[in-house]
Order: structure tokens, then C-alpha cells, then sequence
């Protein structure tokens, strides 16, 4: 197997996933973010998010607490730092292959 | 690493030239080309996955809080010093504190409070904060313009006064504010491409205003905050305008 194919083999598949990729993308750029921002971003119906969220978090991933912004609930997500390093080896993972 | 290289070559230049002799050129070609547009579609997921990471400092921008801010500082900068003019004659010149304590504590209640009650509601919360690439990058970038910006009005000071020419240091200190919009249109404005020819405008503004009088800043800084205000309000009320109808207002109960 040549290296970019192992590259490319070796890629994170909970990431690599293009709902999931696109949310970790986004999360990774800033530090904290809610639900709303994601679903007007990514433009996915609230069951899709919410899945790609649990998957995420199941991963250890992504953080989410839920709040309140004055009477309205809110919930607020970010990348653990375990997202942040994942996300981080994909996008190496992803040069080198390419 | 070269020989993989040299026998990839090799075995390439092999089958074209048993292509060839076969008669299968179309074929190959076909098959390069097919190689080819794979390569530049994979690259383009790369390509789209880096905008991604650049996409929520657009969200920064999209609404027009940071113009409309920077407008408000200005404006009340501007406000204040007519005031002073205007008032000389009189005892009560110390009213034109209040537009500059507006211009001092104004942009940021105008950035929050458009953020609160328009932008979070309709397209969600950000905060943009410390994280690995965040943290260095931005700091790098400010102290790097800071420096170039600085050095370069130093320079232009001792060239000013070694051959008396002081309208470089004018116009090296009204380019400063072209500069800096422009970095922040190219950063954090790019959705709205007509900016750039707001930017063009002040420019051409600026200059208009600078050049008459020798480059002499502070004998119209007055007009220069006026002006650059008065952009600024413009840009960011069209902005927040084009935010407004396009974006839907929130539904009851959105988290």
C-alpha cells in the first residue's frame, strides 16, 4: 500500500463523515458556538445536527451544555480539546493524501 | 523516494507507448483525463474544508455591528469637535463631551446590542476565543500591522521633515484608515463584494479631503472623522439592511 493510500485509510472515519466534517470545521474555529449558528451554517434539519452532534459527542469530540439566554433556551457548543487534536491529525491526514 | 518516482515515470511512459502502438490513444486520454478531474475533485474537498475553518469570521462581519460601531466612534470623535467650534463663544463648550464619551463607550453597546437582539436570535451565537490557531494567529497578525504601520509612519515623518514635504505623513496617516478597512473587508467582509468599492470611495474621499490643504491631518481631522463616519454608517446600515431581508426572524422557542 503506497503512503497516500494508507493516508488516507488511516483517516478519522466519525470525521470524516461530510455532516460531521463540516460541523468539526466549523467548531474548530471558534471557541464556543450555539445550535442555531450550526443549523444556519450547515443548512441540515434539527434530527441530522442533532445526531451528528451526539455522534460527535459520544466521541468525546464536541461539548454541549445546555442554558439560557435570558427566558430562551440555548445550547451552546465546543470542541474538547480531544476534537481540537483529531480534527488537527485529519486535515494533516487529509494534505498528505492529496 | 526518487526511484518510486522514476519507475511511476517509467511504467507511465510504457503503457503509453503500448497505448500508442495498440492504437488505444483515445482510450488513455480518456482514462488522464478521467485522473485528472479525480485529483482536482478531492483537492477541491481540501480546499472547501480550509474556507470552512475561515467561514465563522464572515459571520462576524455579515451584519453590519462592527461598521455601524466604528461609525458611532467616529461620528461622535467628529460630533464633539464641531461642537467645541461651534460653541467657543460660549460657557457651555463642555457639551461636547458628551459625543465624545459616546465616541469613546458607544461601539461597544452598539456591536452587543445589535449582536443580543438581532444576529443571535436570527443566526445563532459565536464567540470567537482562545483555541490553538486562533489565539497566535490573530496576535501575530495585530503586532506585525502594528509594527508595519508604525514603522512606516516614522518613516514618513523623518522624510517629512527632512525635505519639509508634510503631506506624506497626511497621507500616510489617512492611508492608514484605507488599509485597515481593507484588511477587515478581506477577512471579515468578503460576502458583500460591493465593499470594495466603498473602500475605492473613501479612498478617493480621503484623499479629496487630505490633498487641498497641504496634508496637514490635524487641520481636518475634523472632516476626515466626519467623513469616514458617515461611510461607515452608510456600508453598515446597507449591510445590516441586506442581513434583515435576508435572514428569517426566529421562530418561538429556537435553542
Amino acid at each position: 500500500m503506497t503512503g497516500q493510500l494508507r493516508a488516507i485509510s488511516e483517516l478519522d472515519r466519525v470525521i470524516h463523515e461530510p455532516g460531521r466534517l463540516m460541523i468539526v470545521a466549523l467548531l474548530a474555529a471558534v471557541k464556543e458556538c450555539d445550535f442555531v449558528y450550526l443549523l444556519h451554517e450547515t443548512e441540515m434539519n434539527k434530527g441530522n445536527l442533532s445526531s451528528h452532534l451526539a455522534r460527535l459527542e459520544e466521541a468525546g469530540y464536541v461539548e454541549i451544555e445546555k442554558t439560557y439566554r435570558g427566558k430562551v433556551p440555548q445550547t451552546l457548543l465546543r470542541l474538547t480539546r480531544a476534537g481540537r487534536v483529531a480534527f488537527d491529525q485529519y486535515r494533516k491526514g487529509l494534505k498528505a493524501a492529496f | 523516494m526518487k526511484n518510486r518516482i522514476r519507475e511511476s515515470i517509467e511504467e507511465l511512459s510504457k503503457n503509453v507507448q503500448r497505448a500508442i502502438r495498440e492504437g488505444r490513444t483515445d482510450e488513455l486520454l480518456q482514462t488522464l483525463k478521467e485522473q485528472e478531474q479525480n485529483r482536482k475533485k478531492k483537492l477541491g474537498k481540501f480546499q472547501k474544508l480550509q474556507m470552512a475553518v475561515w467561514r465563522p469570521m464572515l459571520h462576524e462581519g455579515m451584519d453590519g455591528a462592527a461598521e455601524l460601531a466604528w461609525a458611532t466612534m467616529f461620528l461622535g470623535f467628529a460630533l464633539g469637535a464641531y461642537t467645541v467650534v461651534l460653541l467657543k463663544p460660549f460657557l457651555w463648550r463642555w457639551l461636547a463631551l458628551l459625543p465624545i464619551v459616546c465616541g469613546v463607550f458607544g461601539p461597544c453597546y452598539v456591536r452587543k446590542a445589535i449582536k443580543e437582539h438581532i444576529t443571535w436570535p436570527r443566526t445563532g451565537y459565536v464567540a470567537y476565543g482562545p483555541n490553538r490557531q486562533s489565539r497566535w494567529m490573530p496576535a501575530a497578525t495585530v503586532c506585525l500591522g502594528s509594527v508595519v504601520i508604525g514603522g512606516g509612519l516614522v518613516c514618513l515623518m523623518l522624510v517629512a521633515r527632512r525635505h519639509g514635504a508634510i503631506s506624506l505623513l497626511g497621507i500616510g496617516t489617512l492611508a492608514v484608515y484605507a488599509a485597515t478597512y481593507a484588511f477587515w473587508i478581506f477577512f471579515m467582509g468578503r460576502e458583500h463584494s460591493w465593499k470594495w468599492g466603498v473602500l475605492v470611495f473613501m479612498t478617493i474621499g480621503l484623499l479629496v479631503i487630505g490633498l487641498p490643504v497641504g496634508g496637514d491631518y490635524f487641520k481636518v481631522w475634523r472632516q476626515v472623522a466626519l467623513f469616514v463616519g458617515l461611510v461607515w454608517l452608510g456600508s453598515g446600515a446597507a449591510t445590516l439592511y441586506l442581513y434583515l431581508r435576508h435572514t428569517q426572524p426566529p421562530a418561538q422557542g429556537a435553542e
